[in-house]
């Protein structure tokens, strides 16, 4: 197994210290973690899950539009900041394990280094169009 | 593969009658290899004994600079070798979007901090910003890879033959991070580390200390220990000591990372940590530990 970069192994460090769900994806787009907050919005602890690729990631939490369409990965902010190397942001609905959705709006920039882009870290919100938290599916 | 210690000591040089045996020269350590090619890694004030020590030889010698606090460069003004024309000197250091590595470095080899300008050295000096790649120096294989300090810092790993060398003097891979849960690919410097036959590594805080120097880029001792345990280097030193630690103090902590490290199921004789001018010879054959000169 390949030594991650210090850029993505400090992001890590400081996401795993905050309270407000984060995400983080490697230079490939890959969600290789996400912090304790973002796995009580997902009702999935990451050390349970481990890295999973956009196909079982989307299955199991979407996110899905405001229609319930499920948003192709390649189009979420995550992905998004890390192809572009530019910020992104969105407004969208994940679907937790039990099974509840949570409107959120997301927030992703990406991690630029001398080495070019090493991945992005993406910041969940509860949505202000719908601040009152979960809803059933 | 030969190692020596020119200097210990972390932060700033602390001569004096307390500190007598591990010594209070800053950061370099001398490395020969197989070939007779001669390494230094880092400038610190360790440096310009180190320079002295080789007299007129060699004519052409690597620094390897893990990064460019004063306590790792300070030396560069006084070292012999950087005053002679026939001398080709390189400087290898870690990239930075701000300046050049000889730009950065000139900052203090400048007016007013030094008497003579880099330009104004009369060796043939170059600088390198590292590969991201392994690459090559006489018949060792050099790498150097970015770890948890404060600024742009390199760690090195270097491969003669079946020893290898990490050199990681400035290392803080328990902020935000728990060493012993981890799994080794979200370790700073892991890779550097990994099977070592000697891991020389920061040691500048005992654990009580540690909390006062939250992310001052240096480790505690229960964060060295573990991280030399998780990546199995055979011997461990542990280096870049606090200028505040006399050599009684040192004394206790020595002991205290034997007793750890025994209590962990390691050899006591595998851990210890640096004293100014000690030597390790690194076997060729991977089957004998490294032995100390």
């Amino acid at each position: 197994m390949s030594q991650r970069p210090l850029e993505l192994i400090l992001a890590r460090n400081l996401m795993s210290a905050l309270s407000t769900p984060a995400f983080l994806v490697d230079e490939g787009g890959l969600l290789v973690f996400y912090n304790e907050a973002a796995g009580i919005l997902l009702g999935k602890r990451f050390e349970e899950l481990g890295t999973v690729g956009p196909q079982e990631w989307g299955a199991m939490f979407g996110p899905f539009d405001e229609s319930g369409e499920p948003i192709p990965y390649d189009e979420l902010p995550l992905v998004q900041a890390v192809r572009n190397g530019r910020p992104a942001h969105a407004e969208f609905t994940v679907r937790s394990a039990d099974g509840h959705s949570h409107a959120v709006e997301a927030s992703a920039f990406p991690i630029l280094t001398a080495h070019g882009s090493q991945g992005a870290i993406a910041v969940f919100w509860p949505s202000q169009a719908n601040s009152n938290g979960a809803k059933p599916a | 593969m030969k190692v020596k210690l020119w200097g210990t000591r972390g932060s700033i040089p602390s001569p004096g009658p307390e500190t007598i045996r591990y010594g209070g020269n800053t950061s370099c350590v001398g490395v020969t290899l197989s070939d007779g090619s001669l390494l230094a890694l880092d400038a610190g004030t360790g440096i310009r004994s180190l320079g002295l020590a080789h007299g007129e030889e060699p004519a052409r010698l690597h620094i390897l600079l893990t990064h460019l606090h004063l306590d790792h460069i300070q030396g560069l003004v006084f070292f012999a070798p950087a005053f002679r024309p026939q001398t080709e000197i390189v400087i290898w250091g870690p990239a930075s979007p701000e300046a050049s590595l000889r730009d950065r470095i000139a900052r203090y080899i400048s007016a007013p901090l030094s008497p003579v300008e880099v330009r104004e050295l009369p060796c043939d000096v170059s600088f390198r910003h590292c590969p991201e790649t392994e690459w090559e120096i006489g018949p060792a294989r050099i790498r150097a890879a970015s770890v948890a300090h404060r600024g742009p810092t390199l760690g090195y790993r270097i491969d003669d033959g079946d020893s290898s060398l990490a050199y990681i003097p400035d290392h803080e891979p328990a902020l935000g991070a728990d060493l012993e849960r981890l799994d080794e690919e979200w370790i700073s410097g892991f890779a550097l580390a990994r099977d070592a036959s000697l891991l020389i590594h920061d040691g500048q805080y005992a654990d009580a200390e540690y909390p006062e120097h939250v992310g001052w880029g240096h480790s505690a001792l229960s964060h060295s220990l573990a991280f030399a345990r998780r990546t199995g280097a055979e011997r461990t030193v542990l280096f870049h000591h606090d200028p505040c630690h006399t050599d009684d103090f040192l004394d206790g902590l020595d002991a205290e990372a034997r007793e750890a490290w025994v209590a962990g199921g390691g050899d006591p004789a595998a851990i210890e940590l640096g004293a100014e001018h000690a030597e390790y010879e690194l076997p060729a054959q991977r089957s004998t530990p490294a032995a100390t000169v």
